[in-house]
């Protein structure tokens, strides 16, 4: 029995590396391109995979895109790049979980020939061919100023923060501290992580709630997950949510609701332009000056051949007048 | 034949009953130690003792302590359940899905929905439950798997992304009162109630602690191993999914990624509260002091605003020197 399944294994082995040889033979008709992401269980990365797919050169065929769910372990990234390296992608999309852990990834690619595009999280590394994302430092400083403006320029503050040493944690805290130093009369009360878990900064704010009762005036949550949270533990209190000044980053779906009904404020990440405009970059790479970017973004940010180090991907403030416009095009985007 | 069988059964019964006692005397060392606690952070932070904030640490604590009780019922038949986390992300969004318009399967009657949740966290269980018992797979193993499978489950289930807009008659579950308690306190109360009278009123509790204590005896004293076996972790798969509800709930979505790491409060609570990690010793009692404890713990460490380091290296202290402290007393 043993043996049979040896064997067996073996045989799949080998025409396994057969069959990748000979798709590569075949004339480079069809580009491998592998996606790692840090992690499928976040929404987000789940939004930026999907609009990933529905890329006009992934639908024609131009393009097979195959998803590495990073599963937020640096050491598991490494190993989906050696997995690539071997394989012969065409080229990588790259979302590290680690900002310095990447760069070895990228490293390993490089020494394959792989071209890389960074997204949505930094990487530290010079090997990147671009980076297409959006500054978390101005996110911060953007929600912070928003609690601020809607708490009138004074008074308490709490901040919920991401888990703490990630990439997205330490830029937005410099943000948030950003638009929190231009004001001295706004003091911070607490300041504490949820992970950006809902659960986990539900039961903070209650805590907090108590410790501080009838204190904080505002919430500044790192992402909106905790800033729903937030909002939960005010209800639950029989607060009213509309006394409080309270901000979140990503645009996740619950949180346009809440916008919807005036609960808060939120920024919204955008994951089609991250996703699709860092595949634009890489194809103008693989292809040369011939390829034609597909992406809505390049309407607003200059293409340039793909040629930058940096893209920009602009934050969009989620307000009362675009919240249904953006909610249709999330209903369209994760349509089960 | 007959008779031996019957006196086997009274041994049996009569060391369960010393056992019992053992584990009663045990439950006060750490019941003093949770007082202690107590009146520690009542005089450093005199708002603990607020009623609003007392409900808040009952609150917290009815999740741990729903998935604590079926790892008590769990870890008295000597064995482990590591899926209760996962378990409860699955009853969770699965009761989220269907009292939701987000997934097109229309909102249904909070009952009916809670009641599918309910339904989900007892087949995965149950499968558990059949590895462990009949093929004789170890427990660690199978709900290891088991910890694996229902996260992926879940994930597959929901594509990866929360579950939105939740009925508003659903949401009593997490966010209702009655009589100014907060209704996830009046499960977890009822459960443990339930609990107590099956685990120590009927003979099915006392079989427990008979398969614990030692499995070969109670098969030759005519208990159904495997049933009492099987069962356990049906009761523990139930109650995950239980927390899952009240979870969604409490969040207004059905999140995919909770409860991620909660088999570890759970068996946390379980070991505070005195129960033997080999079965057949411990007391239901402790488990909820256990829990408890954790979640007086949390709150209060937030509440003295200790930094989210040190939180967690106390947190761990606490949990040891807890359970240390409690077996120097015993051997004295």
């Amino acid at each position: 029995m043993k043996k049979l399944l040896v064997c067996v294994a073996i045989a799949l082995i080998i025409t396994g590396t057969l069959f990748a040889g000979g798709a590569q033979e075949a004339g480079k008709k069809t580009y491998n391109i592998g996606a790692a992401v840090y992690g499928l269980q976040a929404e987000y990365m789940r939004l930026w995979t999907t609009a990933l797919e529905r890329h006009p050169d992934v639908q024609s065929g131009l393009v097979k895109i195959t998803v590495f769910d990073g599963k937020y372990d640096a050491s598991v990234q490494q190993a989906q790049f050696e997995t690539m390296a071997t394989q012969g992608y065409d080229g990588a999309l790259f979302v590290p979980i680690d900002i310095e852990a990447g760069a070895a990834a990228v490293a390993t690619a490089k020494r394959a020939g792989i071209p890389v595009v960074g997204s949505n999280t930094r990487v530290n590394s010079d090997d990147l061919l671009s980076y297409v994302g959006s500054d978390d430092r101005l996110s911060g400083y953007m929600e912070a100023k928003s609690v601020i403006e809607q708490i009138g320029g004074k008074g308490n503050v709490v901040i919920i923060e991401g888990p703490i040493g990630q990439s997205a944690q330490i830029e937005r805290k410099e943000g948030n501290m950003k638009a929190l130093a231009e004001h001295p009369d706004v003091k911070v009360l607490e300041m504490r992580t949820a992970n950006w878990s809902r659960a986990e900064a539900l039961s903070l704010m209650e805590n907090w709630l108590n410790s501080h009762p009838g204190q904080i005036d505002g919430v500044i949550g790192q992402n909106d997950e905790m800033a729903l949270g937030a909002i939960q533990a005010i209800e639950q209190a029989r607060l009213n949510v509309k006394d409080f000044g309270i901000a979140g980053i990503d645009g996740v779906t619950d949180a346009m609701l809440a916008v919807k009904e005036n609960k808060m404020v939120s920024i919204l990440q955008d994951a089609t332009a991250q996703a699709q405009g860092g595949l634009d970059i890489l194809l103008a790479k693989i292809i040369g000056p011939s390829f034609v970017p597909k992406a809505d973004v390049w309407k607003h940010i200059d293409f340039n051949g793909g040629k930058e180090a940096i893209y920009n991907v602009p934050w969009v403030p989620i307000t009362l007048e675009n919240v249904d416009a953006l909610l249709a095009e999330r209903q369209e985007l994760t349509q089960r | 034949m007959i008779k031996s069988a019957k006196k086997k059964r009274k041994e049996v019964q009569s060391q369960n009953l010393s056992a019992s006692l053992m584990a009663k005397f045990s439950d006060y060392g750490i019941f003093i130690i949770f007082l202690l606690l107590v009146i520690i952070l009542s005089i450093a932070k005199p708002n603990f003792l607020r009623p609003q904030n007392i409900m808040n640490v009952l609150r917290q604590t009815s999740i741990n302590g729903l998935l604590s009780i079926g790892m008590t019922f769990v870890i008295l038949t000597g064995g482990i359940d590591l899926s209760v986390g996962s378990i409860l992300a699955f009853g969770g969004v699965v009761a989220a899905s269907f009292a939701s318009d987000a997934m097109g399967k229309g909102i249904h009657p909070p009952m009916v929905a809670a009641g599918i949740g309910l339904l989900a966290g007892i087949l995965l269980g149950a499968v558990s439950g059949v590895l462990i018992a009949k093929w004789k797979v170890p427990a660690f193993v199978v709900t290891l798997g088991m910890l694996s499978i229902a996260r992926g489950l879940t994930f597959i289930y929901t594509d990866g992304m929360p579950i939105p807009r939740i009925d508003k008659a659903f949401l009593f579950f997490g966010q209702g009162e009655v009589l100014g308690i907060p209704f996830p306190v009046i499960i977890f109360g009822v459960t443990y109630l339930l609990s107590w009278v099956v685990l120590y009123k009927t003979r099915y509790g006392r079989y427990i602690y008979a398969v614990g204590g030692n499995e070969k005896s109670a098969k030759v004293s005519g208990v159904n191993t495997r049933l009492i076996i099987f069962t356990v972790y049906v009761i523990s798969g139930l109650l995950s999914a239980l927390g899952g509800i009240i979870l969604t709930a409490r969040t207004t979505a059905g999140l995919p990624q909770a409860g991620q790491a909660y088999e570890l409060d759970a068996i946390a609570a379980v070991v505070i509260g005195g129960t033997s990690l080999s079965g057949g010793q411990g007391a239901l009692s402790g488990t909820i002091i256990g829990a408890l404890l954790i979640g007086v713990i949390n709150n209060g460490l937030d509440l003295l605003s200790v930094s989210s380091y040190f939180q967690q290296v106390i947190k761990g202290a606490i949990i040891i020197g807890a359970v240390l402290l409690d077996s120097l007393r015993k051997k004295e």
